[in-house]
């Protein structure tokens, strides 16, 4: 018989706590970061942040399924694109265009993608559900870029920015700084439930469906249903980045759609780091930096596709965890 | 002993007698930069190294329309240096700050607040992809930037999108079919309509099959093809029934495929063919031969100098171009409607900007109101032909050719004059 001594157990329980407590401290000391950025950084920079934030939240969506549900989806950029046309449609259809309204037909149309692709899809596995997903966002790409009388087909749809309309309190035009602080209020917030969720029981089902199906299944979990849940959580956080770039950039145009936009948001979860949610984000932002600073060093021209893929396949051989990964093996040390 | 120096008699020169001591550098630097200050702005820009213009311009030069592109900026390149040659704008020199959009909406609009807040160009001159050219209007406008726009075709620029910053100093397909349906329906008077099937082909569709009915003649059919559709046979084949003449819509190597399919499988025999003179394009045509031989099209700019044509204007543009293009492309091919628009934008930019005497973005409303209603006429600096600016949508008329192509090549048949180009402006601006 083994006996524990008390004072042995004490800093189990502190050390739990800590670890709460060094979460909120990182997350309010890089919010505190990401609220003053705009008010230093020049404006290009500014609106590139916001970006980062934007494309973040869509690679953040789609670790849901990649990370945590075991599931590579390609259909990413119809969820997008959705919710991209959607909130687009709301702002040309409302005069004064409406924030909320954007924001609530952004997010069904991509329930709504999201729900018919869950639906037809997730009693498939692996790479049959990977290619489901790819021709689902191609058939709704095809559909958008033809039907120009509501899409505007190949030229997209231009509209103009609604206010920052908060219902007795503000009411005011966006500027680049408050959209950027709008996005990142969005963001925080989607992450802040996304991580509640993958550490709900619901979450555990998820990632146990990740790791083994077939004895998730055998203990009794409805795995389908599981998965249709998840899918379209991952297509209304999708579809949430999707109006978000609407707001920000008063365009929507077919490429969004484009199975190449799932491509790259694939690309950010693993240069960033599968399963952690802010790795993504990360590997948005790495994304985006490096191919800026590409072109800015060796002139516009510069075919900064051949060495940011070399950089993806080193990535993959010594940093298979990604930059999120390492740093926390390193920080681990 | 070394730092004794200054005590030595020889170093009374150059030290005591004080010509550099660290006070006085101090005290000559400050009054230097003091009276640098004082010195009133007019003198600086005559006696200083002027400060350049900088023009903007977006361009696909990798992607989907690297081909066009890089023509584009041909064009663009050979007006900037012409105008430096010949002492600038307003005294200043042009400096191009060229952007790859990478044939994409998305990297466009990251590149134009790019241009716009790092490079801060003082006006934006350039375009090719309609989508790119819609989704960057927004931004030219929020800047208070002016946008010449030198290639993007889309209708709707100019009308249902149309901003009081953005500008359009070549022509768009409600022009070109009130210049070509005349002929078209002396032509055939039944005609089929085959085009790519998005934005474009399908606004260039509704557009010429109202001007062959008000011209009398008739639409009895449409086929809309997707765009990049390699086989285009099954498509063609379902071709057939009572009419005529068959009018196609397509650019680029879709225009290519069906310049060959239509060919192969008899249709450009059967029917009288027709249609836009994007189909035969000089960099077509090489790819093209002799299949398109009996194609009647309509084009702003065809390299040759037959009749009214053989001006030295387009003979001087033609050998620059062509040499430029070489060096561009080795196959050598000849000067397009994309070179010729983007020569032809920067050059009525440069009128205007000294019309108005711009000196910055602060001057943009001054430039807008230099541009509204600008009329060029045929020189150098205008090959193509007079111009008209219309101050109401921004939408130049120029005039139009219409030709025939014969053992690979241009035959012009007809030249109509921009005033037989008209459509009545449908363009609201909002309060700028």
């Amino acid at each position: 018989m083994t006996t524990v001594p008390l004072e042995k157990v004490r800093p189990l329980g502190k050390a739990r706590l800590s670890h709460t407590a060094v979460f909120w401290i990182g997350f309010c000391a890089i919010m505190a970061l990401l609220i003053v950025a705009p008010l230093v950084l020049p404006e290009f920079w500014r609106r590139f942040l916001t970006e980062i934030l934007i494309w973040g939240l869509l690679a953040m969506s789609s670790d849901l399924l990649i990370g945590y549900t075991g599931m590579i989806s390609f259909g990413h950029s119809a969820f997008f694109g959705l919710g991209m046309y959607g909130a687009a449609g709301a702002l040309i259809a409302h005069s004064p265009p409406n924030l909320w309204l954007a924001l609530f037909f952004g997010l069904a149309g991509a329930a709504g993608a999201a729900l018919f692709v869950a639906f037809f899809s997730t009693r498939l596995r692996d790479i049959y559900f990977a290619i489901t997903t790819l021709i689902f966002s191609q058939i709704f790409y095809v559909i958008i870029f033809t039907w120009t009388p509501v899409t505007g087909g190949e030229n997209g749809l231009i509209f103009s920015r609604p206010h920052l309309w908060l219902p007795f309190l503000y009411d005011a035009r966006f500027t680049s700084t408050t959209m950027h602080w709008f996005v990142l209020a969005v963001v925080a917030a989607s992450y802040l439930f996304l991580r509640r969720i993958t550490q709900s029981p619901f979450g555990m089902v998820l990632q146990s469906i990740r790791e083994n199906e077939a004895r998730t299944r055998a203990i009794g979990y409805a795995v389908e249903r599981y998965k249709m849940v998840s899918v379209m959580f991952s297509g209304l956080f999708a579809g949430l980045a999707g109006v978000l770039y609407a707001l920000q950039n008063q365009f929507a145009a077919p490429d969004f759609v484009y199975f190449l936009t799932s491509g790259d948001t694939v690309i950010y979860n693993v240069m960033g780091g599968i399963g952690t949610l802010v790795g993504p984000i990360v590997g948005a932002g790495f994304f985006q930096l490096v191919r800026d600073l590409l072109s800015r060093f060796f002139g516009d021209q510069f075919p900064y596709l051949i060495p940011l893929g070399m950089i993806f396949i080193v990535m993959i051989i010594f940093l298979p965890q990604g930059l999120l990964g390492f740093a926390r093996r390193w920080l681990n040390k | 002993m070394t730092e004794n120096w200054k005590n030595e008699a020889w170093a009374d020169d150059i030290w005591y007698r004080g010509k550099v001591t660290r006070r006085r550098l101090i005290g000559w630097g400050a009054g230097a930069v003091g009276a640098a200050m004082l010195v009133p702005a007019p003198w600086r820009a005559a006696f200083g190294a002027a400060k350049p213009y900088k023009v903007g311009s977006e361009q696909p030069l990798s992607g989907a329309g690297a081909a066009g592109g890089k023509t584009a900026v041909v064009g663009l390149q050979m007006a900037a240096d012409r105008i430096n040659a010949n002492g600038g704008i307003n005294g200043r020199p042009v400096e191009l700050v060229i952007v790859d959009d990478e044939s994409s909406p998305a990297v466009a609009r990251q590149k134009t607040v790019k241009m716009i807040n790092d490079d801060d160009i003082d006006v934006h001159v350039g375009g090719f992809l309609s989508n790119i050219c819609l989704a960057c209007m927004p931004v030219w406008q929020d800047a208070k930037i002016v946008n010449m726009i030198t290639v993007c075709l889309d209708t709707t620029l100019t009308t249902s999108a149309c901003n009081r910053y953005s500008f359009r100093l070549h022509d768009y397909a409600p022009a070109q079919a009130v210049a070509f349906a005349p002929t078209l329906v002396k032509m055939a008077k039944k005609w089929h309509i085959a085009f790519a099937d998005y934005s474009w082909g399908q606004s260039t569709r509704d557009a010429y099959a109202n001007e062959i009915k008000k011209n009398g003649g008739e639409v009895v059919g449409t086929t809309g093809i997707p765009l990049g559709t390699a086989d285009m046979a099954p498509f063609l084949s379902k071709i057939s029934g009572d009419f005529d003449g068959l009018f196609a819509i397509f650019f680029g190597k879709d225009g290519v495929t069906l310049a060959n399919q239509a060919y192969d499988m008899g249709l450009s025999k059967k029917y009288k063919f027709a249609g836009d003179g994007s189909i035969s394009e000089s960099t077509n045509l090489i790819a093209i031969g002799n299949k398109l031989d009996g194609f009647t099209a309509i084009n702003r700019y065809i390299p040759v100098f037959d009749g009214a044509l053989n001006t030295p204007y387009l003979h001087h543009f033609f050998d620059e171009a062509k040499k430029r293009l070489a060096k561009v492309d080795p196959s050598g091919p000849l000067p397009d409607k994309y070179v010729q628009s983007n020569y032809e934008a920067l050059n009525a930019m440069k009128i205007a900007m000294e019309k108005c005497k711009f000196d910055s973005r602060d001057d943009t409303m001054k430039l807008i109101e230099a541009l509204e209603g600008l009329e060029v006429k045929e020189s150098d600096d205008f090959p193509q032909g007079d111009k008209t600016l219309r101050k109401e949508d921004h939408q130049a008329f120029i005039r139009e050719f219409i030709f025939t192509i014969g053992n690979g090549t241009y035959h012009l048949q007809e030249i109509v004059p921009k005033e037989k180009t008209y459509v009545p402006p449908a363009c609201k601006f909002q309060a700028a």
